[in-house]
């Protein structure tokens, strides 16, 4: 009878229960691998980082430790390994770069820039501007259940261009709750609702820079190869895929959970916090975005814009120590755990000897970057986004620089897969707000799985279709 | 393992029996143990502690052969898995003073009077361990089902416990 049960699925389920170790064990190997074999081609330094980069690939994937622990290992291991303090010495032609540069990765720009996105969040949660826009956002859209539903989804795209999906997701979910709460049970409207909210928040993340940390990566790989794209470029770029997305997401799910009722009424109530305060956090607020959204105009970059809520709320009283230790940090060290590995990945030349080795030459730039683009896609389904663009960006980076293209291909190709890595909501893994949408128990996976798989493949061909027909027009 | 559990006790079987099927509901997430005396649900938390869970909420009867329910909730902070719990004393006959020493010294968090009925019971249930999860679980979001989930929603907005990433 027992060897009944040593099925292919016993096997399975060993695996699945043991995937941290597993994981563990790949990712040393793969730390010590590259160093074992000595690949031929590669120089020291890029021996050593393909090292890091496989060890935090396996880690990130299968996590044994915590994602934004990796990151930190990340940085870790680049001191000890590639710095001029390195440990353990190694013959080279090249001068090493200093310990700092790679602390530097955790005050990066970038970095900055979301440290202001954090500071503002923080603000408007705490005197809930984020719930009064929306209900100002919501009140044109009356009563009627499909239109509801496009309120919904733009009010939620519009707040979480600004601050993080996650949270987002979960103000709109108090919104939406109540109103579900006193649906017919069998209205298949109440899926639509469900998966309106977190949808629209995956997808809103993708208009400004600072929407979500895979922009970032995107970024701050551009920022390596000398490209600075502005706050207002990447708005440019990206809010019409958004607009778009947001429409097809609305008739998807129209389509998928039509609504059984005529009417639905949203609680609405409300008014702004008027201490003062709460005008100081309103003024912020309105003056950050608004120097963010015109950076073209003025030239101030984004990261510096960002620094004036970082240090005038705390200056003003309106953030206090307790808020500030409240910061969701580890989001910041997994960024810049990201943006330092793609760092080395370039300076050490492992990125073109990866890419000597893998037949995508062939394919044609166009065609490799849509590759790049559909493994964005599926992989970002199955691990967090920020972590599929850390890996992949690097690559095509690499990738795009070795085939002689110009920066504004290497830009379209690294902007894409930082878009399509949004675009992947297919399962409650996905993305944190698909999570928060699952244990409301209003979902199955199924319904999330299906409404997930249309949008998001219409996303991918969007994004492909603008990354090569519109996107040239601005870069 | 890292289960949060309902400990029910009650010195009547038909109590117990009674409060399970009530609470049938919440089963699947929060496992409902039961114990007839005060030293029985000390040994149930203890056990509970050994394999790793903890206790969310306590629901116990005053009077009962041995120890009373609200000597069972004064002594239950030195119990590493029940020192969080919410506590609510579900009975027909605490005396004014009895209540008093439940409220002050016992930690008291609601008092429902027998006899009770089921909706009332459930709903004090949910609303204690909404307060629960979001005070000790690590990740509130997974009880959003079962508990108050505007509650939840509120709290993850509020104290951003959950990151994009």
């Amino acid at each position: 009878m027992k060897s009944e049960q040593t099925s292919p699925s016993f096997f399975q389920s060993v695996i699945l229960k043991n995937l941290k170790w597993i994981g563990l064990a790949l990712g040393l190997l793969g730390l010590v691998l590259p160093s074992l074999l000595s690949p031929e081609g590669l120089s020291p330094a890029g021996v050593r980082a393909l090292g890091i980069f496989l060890m935090a690939a396996i880690f990130w994937m299968t996590e044994p430790v915590p994602i934004y622990a990796t990151s930190l290992l990340v940085i870790l291991l680049q001191v000890l390994l590639l710095s001029d303090v390195s440990l353990f010495k190694f013959e080279t032609d090249t001068e090493l770069p200093k310990y700092r540069e790679f602390y530097a990765a955790l005050a990066n720009p970038i970095i900055i820039l979301f440290l202001g996105g954090f500071s503002l969040a923080s603000a408007a949660v705490k005197f809930g501007l984020d719930r009064n826009l929306t209900r100002i956002l919501l009140r044109p859209f009356g009563n009627k259940p499909a239109n509801i539903a496009l309120g919904l989804m733009l009010a939620t795209a519009v707040l979480s261009a600004f601050m993080s999906n996650t949270a987002t997701t979960a103000m709109m979910m108090t919104v939406i709750l109540p109103v579900v709460a006193v649906m017919d049970p069998k209205d298949p409207f109440r899926k639509a609702l469900a998966l309106s909210v977190p949808f629209a928040a995956n997808l809103g993340g993708v208009a400004t820079p600072i929407g979500t940390p895979p922009n970032a990566i995107a970024l701050a790989a551009l920022n390596q190869t000398g490209m600075r794209i502005s706050f207002t470029t990447w708005m440019i770029l990206a809010v019409p895929i958004v607009a778009v997305m947001l429409f097809i997401g609305w008739r998807v799910l129209l389509k998928l959970f039509p609504p059984a009722s005529e009417r639905l009424t949203l609680n609405l109530e409300g008014q702004f916090s008027r201490s003062p305060l709460a005008l100081v956090t309103y003024t912020v607020f309105g003056l950050t975005v608004l120097l963010w959204v015109t950076e073209k105009l003025h030239g101030i970059p984004a990261s510096v814009v960002a620094f004036l809520p970082v240090a005038l709320l705390p200056a003003l009283s309106v953030l206090d120590k307790k808020e500030i230790r409240n910061f969701p940090w580890e989001v910041l060290w997994l960024v810049a755990g990201g943006i330092s590995i793609g760092a080395s990945i370039k300076a050490t030349g492992l990125a073109d000897w990866m890419l000597t080795r893998v037949p995508i030459g062939s394919l044609g730039a166009t065609g490799a970057i849509i590759c790049f683009g559909i493994l964005g896609f599926i992989v970002a389904n199955l691990v967090s986004n920020t972590v599929t663009a850390s890996i992949l960006v690097p690559l095509v980076v690499g990738f795009a620089l070795t085939d002689g293209l110009g920066t504004s291909e290497v830009a379209q190709g690294v902007v894409l897969v930082g878009v399509i890595v949004s675009f992947s909501m297919m399962l409650p893994i996905s993305t944190p707000p698909n999570a928060i949408a699952m244990s409301s128990g209003l979902i199955e996976t199924a319904d999330m799985a299906r409404a997930g798989l249309i949008i998001g493949l219409i996303g991918v061909f969007l994004v492909a279709v603008c990354a090569f027909f519109y996107w040239p027009m601005i870069l | 393992m890292n289960q949060i559990c309902i400990v029910c006790v009650d010195d009547e079987p038909e109590v117990l029996e009674a409060v399970e099927r009530d609470l049938s509901q919440f089963d699947d997430h929060f496992p409902l143990e039961s114990a007839s005396s005060a030293k029985e649900a000390r040994q149930l938390c203890e056990a509970l502690h050994a394999s790793g869970d903890q206790v969310g909420l306590l629901l116990c009867d005053h009077l009962m052969p041995g120890e009373t329910g609200v000597e069972l909730l004064i002594s239950l902070h030195e119990l590493p898995s029940a020192c969080h719990a919410r506590r609510v004393l579900l009975t027909g006959q605490a005396s004014q003073a009895d209540t008093i020493d439940a409220l002050n010294l016992g930690g008291l968090d609601y008092y429902i009077a027998k006899p009770w009925e089921g909706k009332e019971l459930q709903d004090v249930v949910r609303d204690q361990l909404t307060t629960f999860v979001i005070e000790h679980s690590k990740e509130p979001a997974t009880f959003m089902s079962v508990l108050d989930a505007v509650k939840i929603a509120e709290h993850l907005h509020r104290t951003s416990g959950f990151t994009d990433h």
